[in-house]
């Protein structure tokens, strides 16, 4: 399906590369790297340098930590967005919230995809990516809070759980006035999921796909990666990009990455080993 | 059936577009040919002859039975929007043919020096539209220098007599010797 975010349109044969920019002091990957203001443009003009067609802009790590309210994200992230916006005419602006003020607020200044990274938690939301024409992440959380760890959390099926969710919740999009190209479900690698659950959601990610609605995947750096490989934050890029080629495989069409470039690479080789892309140039043995 | 026009484009599966790219490389070439061909559809809608070499036995072993120049040919055609009948014999000829590939060490059969005598003969009847010198090419040469459509030069020269020639394209990208050549036969 072609896919409308906010103001661009893709084929439906492109994969998207999603780059993380964090206005946030805590994240678990950067740290706070890009804190500050200036930082995260920079992170910004860096990504966009490297290929990213989509910057996802957060505000609020995911894990628990100190609270931080709506008057506080906005803060974060709405001027971040103008500037964004202004400075990058073309480049597609997701943002990172559950809330619909913020999202109001960020779509005001030009946002295109609001990332619901916790499935739902605020039924408004869907509503102001209506109003505003943006693109909507339904994301599945099993129905844990914001900002919650999972904690002995079990499914008969978390693949069957994972669409069942995602997809009533797009319907829901579509319902509230959201456009059906700019809907787009996500497994939400560990939210709500220990390492089991997100591996079973990486090897039957096909299943996702073949819903038809265009399958997000956020596995940058996650706890499963370093679970499965016994490694700490920092050291799992060649995980991260192992169960990328699997989701790329898969059909996954947009990919929420730390590295954009060797994301980019992995997903453009399983895609032409898909036959779904041809190769960049091939010469060898046809001259 | 007297020969009037003959064209004769490089034999690269490139042309095929199941072996397309997301950048073409052979963009010039493939140029070339398209307007050469379509040079040569304009002056014979109705009926065109292939030449083409014989698929090799290692091909046909493998399953593959229908010669690649004959699918790079009607491709060809087809590209230049040629609507009419490809037939054995038609006073317009589109030769799929090209020179050696051992002109570098990076070359398909790799570097053999003999290469560039052979290509240099062939492309001198060429440009000067004398076909008693590509009748007169060696084929267990060509064989030899990887030069496998000689027998179909050799066929265009016992065609075509002497022709006013037209050389639209001659290089060697990838260490294969291409041509694109336009021949306007003597009557």
């Amino acid at each position: 399906m072609t896919l409308k975010l906010g103001h661009r349109e893709f084929p439906d044969d492109a994969t998207l590369m999603m780059a993380i920019v964090n206005r946030t002091p805590d994240s678990f990957y950067d740290k706070g790297a890009t804190w500050a203001e200036d930082k995260a443009f920079e992170r910004v003009a860096q990504v966009v340098d490297q290929g990213a067609e989509i910057v996802d802009i957060g505000g609020i790590k995911a894990a628990p930590g100190v609270e931080v309210d709506a008057v506080e994200e906005r803060r974060r992230v709405v001027d971040f967005v103008a500037r964004v916006r202004s400075s990058y005419p073309g480049l597609v602006i997701s943002v990172d919230t559950w809330r619909a003020e913020v999202g109001r607020a960020v779509c005001a200044e030009g946002a295109d995809v609001l990332n619901d990274a916790w499935g739902g938690a605020d039924p408004g939301l869907v509503d102001v990516a209506a109003e505003f024409g943006a693109a909507i992440i339904c994301t599945h959380t099993g129905g844990v809070a914001p900002r919650t760890r999972p904690f002995r959390i079990e499914y008969a099926d978390v693949v069957a759980s994972a669409i069942a969710d995602t997809t009533a919740y797009a319907e829901r999009a579509v319902a509230a006035g959201v456009d059906r190209r700019s809907v787009v479900i996500d497994p939400a690698h560990d939210f709500g999921k220990n390492t089991f659950h997100s591996l079973e959601l990486t090897r039957r990610l096909g299943e996702m796909t073949a819903t038809g609605w265009p399958v997000l995947v956020s596995l940058s750096n996650k706890d499963f990666v370093g679970e499965s490989l016994g490694l700490p934050v920092g050291e799992r890029l060649t995980g991260t990009l192992a169960a990328t080629a699997v989701c790329a495989l898969a059909g996954a069409r947009i990919y929420r990455v730390h590295e954009v470039e060797e994301t980019r690479q992995v997903v453009d080789m399983v895609w032409t080993i898909a036959g779904r892309r041809p190769p960049q140039l091939a010469i060898r043995g046809l001259a | 059936m007297t020969l009037e026009h003959a064209v004769v484009v490089p034999s690269t599966i490139s042309f095929l577009p199941q072996y397309a790219a997301l950048s073409d490389p052979v963009v010039d070439v493939r140029r070339a040919a398209l307007t050469a061909v379509s040079w040569l559809v304009e002056r014979h809608p109705g009926e065109v002859q292939l030449l083409v070499a014989e698929p090799r036995a290692e091909d046909v072993s493998r399953g593959v039975a229908e010669p690649a120049g004959e699918r790079i040919g009607r491709r060809l055609l087809a590209e230049a929007g040629f609507r009419g009948r490809v037939v054995e014999h038609a006073d317009g000829v589109l030769v799929v043919a090209n020179g050696t590939a051992r002109r570098s060490e990076k070359a398909p059969g790799h570097l053999d020096e003999r290469a560039f005598a052979f290509d240099e003969a062939v492309e001198k009847a060429l440009r000067s539209g004398d076909g008693d010198a590509l009748t007169a090419l060696d084929p267990a040469l060509g064989e030899e220098l990887w030069a496998f459509d000689t027998p179909v030069l050799r066929r265009l020269g016992d065609l075509a007599g002497r022709a006013a020639a037209e050389v639209d394209y001659a290089d060697d990208p990838y260490g294969v010797q291409y041509w694109v050549v336009r021949w306007t036969c003597a009557s």
